[in-house]
């Protein structure tokens, strides 16, 4: 049906980055429905975003909200050697460590940060053990050979350890993926894709999708 | 909406109250306000206007609280029961009930998840959108093997009026002439992606019996002057529906039937009012009106009309009538039959198969569908070889893996980057939708003693899923895996789950219709055997669950039922 409501839609259904996006979504929302309906929407967004989180420079200078400051600076290396930076940023680089630690707090039982602390202590302990240093202090090598033991689960790790690290491998992916970055520098995002195609082209090199919609 | 919409106290005696405000109750006032009839919608929780009130729409994840996950002390002290259900999260949160006012409980042994959506509008915003219209097979499957009554109704009392709500609230989907899943009014359907194409194209070799269609949902795909005129637009398939659609390209109570019932004038809203009970008058044997408990101060007040309307969900409508009680009815109003409470059912999903298609990697889709594709129930014919009774449908859909289908494989640094950067294998999978025999065991009541802050009993549910429903899923899983592997998927995986009834979120049955008043509750009509001027026109009405998702159902006996009330208070008989 064509009428000029439903093609005022069109425009919309561009791939945008979602400041843009959003901008466009809303004038397309005033065009079709007027002002007032738009300024409600935004008010009410307005209080999500203010509740979200906001990365900071990922740099650590204080404790965090459930980690102590040393246990921060070896999860954002752990966030660094999982997601690293390479021809687009890492996750240590848009303060995943920060994500998690907030995360954990408000989203997460006890008992899963008490996992998450004890695998902290387990990837110290065992680099102690092993190279008698702190993780952090390990080269390289020896930090990406030690993770992919316990991310494993053989030699020095067993199968419960290694169950705990995918737990923390998931947060760093779901800190990075669902960040703004990670999900429209990193990956693909369209705030208002316009309608579903069934079938469109896809190249070796092209990004994914970053959501399935509300439930990613 | 004009604010004069809303009221609190009146003394004014309307043509018809509507006890609820969702997908049923939207439709009555609808229907009642467009014959000129002046129409009272009752909602016990708090107004949820149109686009003003979707706090959480359209924001992306990192604009999220908590990437949208809820808070775990708000979900401790408030949401234990409704976390279970897949909507939930903190776009969406605002639309479900609140577990700590709203309590209620299970017979020891027994479980039910009961996910609550108190508001203007109801489930209307949180739903699945599946809309598939009951057929012939259906209305016959209690007759034919003597579990429940019979429905006092076939396709051809219905099937005008599934035309007639389905062309107002726009449903996509595919014309298919099937003997068991009769076609609806149809806006184009959603499209399926190569792998699902080719899947098609197998199943119907392999498996003429079982055709794999296009999910039919209520969005809109191509919407027709009408729904534009009611100021809805195309489905932008940003698949974030529950979290409400400013667009109005979904149908709900706020896009669809509460804008065209205001536009008559006849309709008011009473917000923020719990219905206590029905008013009966014993000599005229009339429902006179409502008694309400305000939601916020608790203060009573009531309602009158000529006839009530009583659709406030499956459980909450069967809470009404139980806690209505006088000399004639002492078991709850219209029960003069007893069978209130029973026949409970549900939808069972406790069977679930996937597998990885090869190939296709040049082939991706853009948008998030909202809807997947679909395999009618093939056993619609009884057979006493299969083992259990009546049958099951098969949802599912393909998928390319994203980071979150990959993010558990082992890997670390750039090549674990690079691989969920991109776009995974394609996956494919089934679900069941299996049909629950209507039994007289499982049943809701309400509790002796125990009662809510409003005063009225809470529910004691007393449900479980039979035999029958077991061994359903059992082989609803054998023949997923073994359909998936015939199509040629590879790591094909399936499993059957013991999970309770609730989750469906399919409530049905505990006021049924029926021909006879001594086993039924309401006639063909969805009105009371006892009261004439009472009906129930939601999920509480049905006889059978049958296999389709019930939403379009409710519409349609809805809509139905208060042309047959129009009428018969035209003809001054009620």
């Amino acid at each position: 049906m064509q009428n000029d409501q439903t093609s005022a839609i069109g425009p919309i259904s561009v791939t945008a980055t979602p400041k843009k996006s959003r901008r466009i979504f809303l004038k397309g929302l005033s065009t079709l429905f007027g002002g007032a309906a738009i300024s409600s929407i935004l008010t009410g967004n307005a209080i999500a975003v203010a509740m979200a989180y906001v990365p900071n420079s990922g740099d650590i200078l204080t404790d965090g909200k459930i980690f102590k400051k040393a246990q921060l600076i070896l999860l954002k290396q752990l966030c660094s050697i999982v997601i690293p930076n390479t021809e687009t940023l890492g996750a240590a680089e848009i303060d995943t460590h920060g994500f998690i630690d907030n995360q954990l707090l408000h989203c997460h039982t006890q008992a899963e940060q008490e996992e998450m602390f004890k695998l902290l202590a387990l990837i110290n302990d065992t680099a102690k053990k092993s190279f008698s240093a702190l993780f952090i202090e390990l080269s390289d090598e020896q930090q990406f050979q030690l993770l992919t033991e316990l991310d494993l689960g053989k030699k020095r790790f067993n199968q419960t350890q290694r169950q705990s690290f995918k737990t923390l491998k998931k947060l760093i992916c779901i800190g990075y993926y669902t960040s703004e970055f990670g999900a429209t520098q990193e990956l693909r995002y369209e705030s208002l894709p316009g309608g579903f195609k069934g079938s469109i082209p896809y190249e070796k090199s092209d990004p994914a999708w970053a959501t399935k919609g509300l439930f990613y | 909406m004009k604010q004069q919409v809303y009221i609190n106290k009146t003394s004014e005696i309307y043509d018809a109250i509507v006890i609820g405000s969702g997908i049923s109750g939207g439709w009555a006032a609808k229907e009642f306000c467009e014959r000129g009839h002046k129409t009272l919608m009752i909602e016990r929780g708090r107004v949820v206007e149109h686009r003003k009130d979707y706090f959480g729409e359209n924001t992306p994840m990192w604009q999220q609280e908590h990437r949208g996950r809820v808070e775990n002390i708000l979900v401790d002290q408030q949401y234990n029961i409704q976390k279970q259900c897949y909507a939930f999260g903190n776009t969406t949160k605002h639309f479900f009930g609140n577990d700590r006012d709203l309590p209620y409980t299970t017979k020891k042994g027994t479980e039910f998840s009961w996910i609550r959506a108190n508001q203007l509008g109801g489930k209307s915003l949180l739903w699945h959108r599946q809309t598939y219209r009951l057929g012939e097979y259906d209305f016959n499957a209690n007759k034919l093997d003597g579990h429940g009554n019979d429905w006092p109704i076939r396709s051809k009392d219905i099937e005008k009026w599934y035309s007639h709500v389905e062309i107002h609230a726009g449903i996509s989907g595919s014309k298919e002439n099937l003997p068991n899943l009769p076609d609806s009014e149809f806006l184009p359907p959603f499209e399926m992606s190569a792998p699902e194409k080719d899947i098609q194209t197998k199943f119907a070799k392999l498996y003429p019996e079982r055709p794999m269609i296009m999910g039919r949902t209520a969005h809109l795909t191509q919407p027709t002057e009408l729904h534009v005129s009611q100021g809805r637009v195309k489905c932008q398939a940003r698949n974030e529906c529950h979290a409400g659609c400013s667009f109005g390209a979904y149908f709900s109570t706020q896009s669809s039937t509460l804008p065209a019932a205001a536009k008559t004038g006849n309709l008011h809203i009473a917000p923020n009012s719990v219905v206590h009970s029905l008013i009966y008058d014993e000599v005229s044997n009339r429902v006179k009106g409502v008694r309400v408990i305000d939601n916020d101060d608790l203060s009573e007040r009531e309602y009158f009309a000529k006839v009530v309307f009583v659709c406030a969900s499956t459980i909450g409508s069967t809470q009404i009538l139980m806690n209505s009680v006088s000399k004639k009815f002492p078991n709850g109003i219209a029960n003069s039959s007893g069978v209130l409470g029973h026949y409970l059912m549900d939808h069972n999903y406790n069977s679930v198969a996937s597998g990885d298609v090869d190939g296709f990697e040049d082939e991706y889709y853009s948008g998030r569908r909202p809807s997947g594709i679909m395999i009618p129930n093939f056993y619609y014919k009884a057979d006493p070889k299969r083992g259990f009774l009546r049958g099951y449908a098969l949802g599912g859909g393909a998928y390319r893996e994203m980071w979150n289908d990959q993010q558990h494989q082992d890997g670390l640094g750039v090549e674990y980057k690079n691989k969920l950067k991109k776009a995974g294998k394609w996956r494919f999978n089934l679900f069941a939708q299996g049909e629950m025999l209507p039994r007289f065991e499982n049943q809701m009541r309400l509790h002796p003693t125990l009662k809510d802050k409003w005063g009225i009993p809470q529910i004691e549910f007393d449900v479980r899923f039979s035999e029958n429903e077991k061994l359903m899923m059992d082989d609803a899983t054998e023949q997923s895996m073994k359909m998936l592997k015939a199509v040629g998927l590879k790591n094909v995986i399936g499993q059957s789950k013991n999970g309770p009834p609730g989750l469906a979120i399919h409530e049905l049955g505990t006021a049924r219709m029926g021909r006879d008043p001594k086993t039924s509750v309401l006639n063909g009509f969805n009105q009371s055997h006892d009261i004439p001027n009472l009906f129930v026109t939601d999920g509480a009405s049905f006889c059978s669950s049958a296999v389709q998702n019930p939403s379009l159902t409710f519409m349609a006996l809805t809509a139905r039922a208060v042309d047959f009330a129009v009428k018969e208070l035209a003809a001054k008989r009620i």
